[in-house]
């Protein structure tokens, strides 16, 4: 499994996202630049400039004609992907953390940052993905964190639910329509804060990351919390891979660890667990610094990771890793597989 | 004796991996009917993104033919 390098930013990476078919990776970073690259042979297709600030957090609509991005400069912009023109900004009072879109690419949220005199929000914006059509300057619909402050949300699936991470470790629904809050419940250690979550490919499910050091694996109908993933160090990100069923759990505690980095190689790690299981499985090093963000390619093929060192590294997958097995699981594909013969 | 117990451990292992993966795909396939279910009450595509690639595709070559870029 060697990894590709991607040297073009200049600071700690923030964000790591793939495009649906899982060709593209799109990063952002401190550094006030969103890159765009192929995620096959890590060459570099393009920047976006424009931001005046550092930038939190990038989306692609699903169909791979725009990205969203949310910046420190307190603004989200649209981009044409091809082109790299910014066709939109909304301004807010604070910096915005976090965007995502939802299953069909007509809304966008928006999480927005607590600062003395303004709570922290969850905005919405209807988009039209079309790089031609003028947006909507009006938000949507504005969810007010009043107890602790979002610092992830994501669409669950149908767009039903808004489903959002706190400060305070805990978890909430929202109905996604009018912005009722249903359920919040303390997931994580009460203020260790939630640093990521990520969605199931059918958005029923999500991973959160959290400060206390465990990942868990949330119903999003319920907030039942099915899985949990018990880490040795706080973690920034956690992710769900396709195909097989593992997680990748990133992070790492910057200052003690570094004194005993080797030269040679970082050793910050990325660590996969079996999903079903729970047990840690093996572990990627390679970064220099904790491991801000890490992103599974929905295609199942690789997965990348964003470093506090700069740097983006993209795992391919090889045979080891598509081979491997629990003997249950085995045994449950090799009957599956016989009653697909039998009905054949 | 303790070849026996250690076996006996790892059946224990095996049994509580099977069920742990029965209970999983159980419930993958219950949230799997369920969201089926509501897609079709509402009236969405099985596939919504599919449906967008679809009219993306229709949207550049119209005629649905594929079209010869010099």
């Amino acid at each position: 499994m060697r990894p590709i390098l991607l040297k073009g930013h200049e600071r700690p990476l923030t964000q790591v996202k793939y495009n649906r078919d899982g060709d593209l990776i799109f990063t952002t970073s401190k550094d006030q630049q969103i890159c765009v690259w192929f995620s096959h042979n890590g060459e570099r297709l393009g920047t976006y400039r424009g931001h005046q600030g550092a930038i939190w957090s990038v989306d692609v609509d699903p169909t791979s004609t725009i990205i969203a991005s949310g910046s420190a400069d307190n603004t989200i912009r649209l981009w044409d992907i091809k082109t790299g023109k910014c066709l939109k900004s909304w301004e807010f009072p604070t910096a915005v953390k976090r965007v995502e879109f939802n299953e069909d690419g007509s809304k966008l949220l928006g999480v927005t940052e607590k600062r003395m005199g303004h709570l922290g929000t969850i905005v919405v914006l209807d988009i039209k993905i079309d790089v031609e059509a003028e947006q909507s300057d009006e938000k949507a619909l504005t969810i007010v964190c009043e107890e602790s402050k979002a610092t992830v949300a994501g669409w669950s699936y149908l767009s039903k639910y808004i489903i959002a991470g706190h400060e305070d470790g805990s978890v909430s629904q929202y109905d996604a329509k009018t912005g009722d809050l249903i359920y919040n419940i303390p997931v994580h250690e009460l203020n260790s804060s939630i640093t990521d979550m990520q969605w199931s490919s059918d958005r029923t499910y999500f991973i959160t990351a959290s400060q206390d050091k465990t990942a868990k694996l949330i119903s999003a109908k319920d907030l039942e919390v099915l899985k949990s993933y018990p880490a040795d160090t706080p973690l920034n990100t956690a992710t769900i891979t396709a195909k097989k069923d593992f997680v990748i759990l990133g992070g790492g505690q910057a200052a003690s660890e570094v004194t005993t980095t080797s030269s040679r190689q970082g050793r910050f790690e990325a660590r996969f667990y079996h999903k079903i299981f729970e047990d840690e499985i093996g572990r990627v090093r390679g970064h220099f610094g904790p491991l801000n963000s890490i992103a599974a390619d929905p295609t199942g093929k690789s997965y990348a990771s964003g470093g506090e060192d700069g740097y983006v590294r993209v795992h391919h997958f090889d045979k080891g890793y598509f081979d491997f097995m629990y003997e249950v699981e085995r045994e449950r594909a090799n009957r599956q597989q016989q009653m697909g013969t039998a009905t054949a | 004796e303790d070849a026996e117990r250690i076996t006996s451990a790892d059946v224990a292992v095996v049994e509580h991996r099977r069920r742990v993966l029965d209970e999983w795909y159980a419930w993958r396939d219950a949230m799997e009917k369920e969201l089926a279910e509501e897609r079709a009450a509402l009236g969405l595509p099985a596939d919504p993104v599919g449906e967008l690639l679809r009219a993306k595709a229709a949207e550049i070559a119209p005629d649905g033919q594929e079209q010869v870029i010099e």
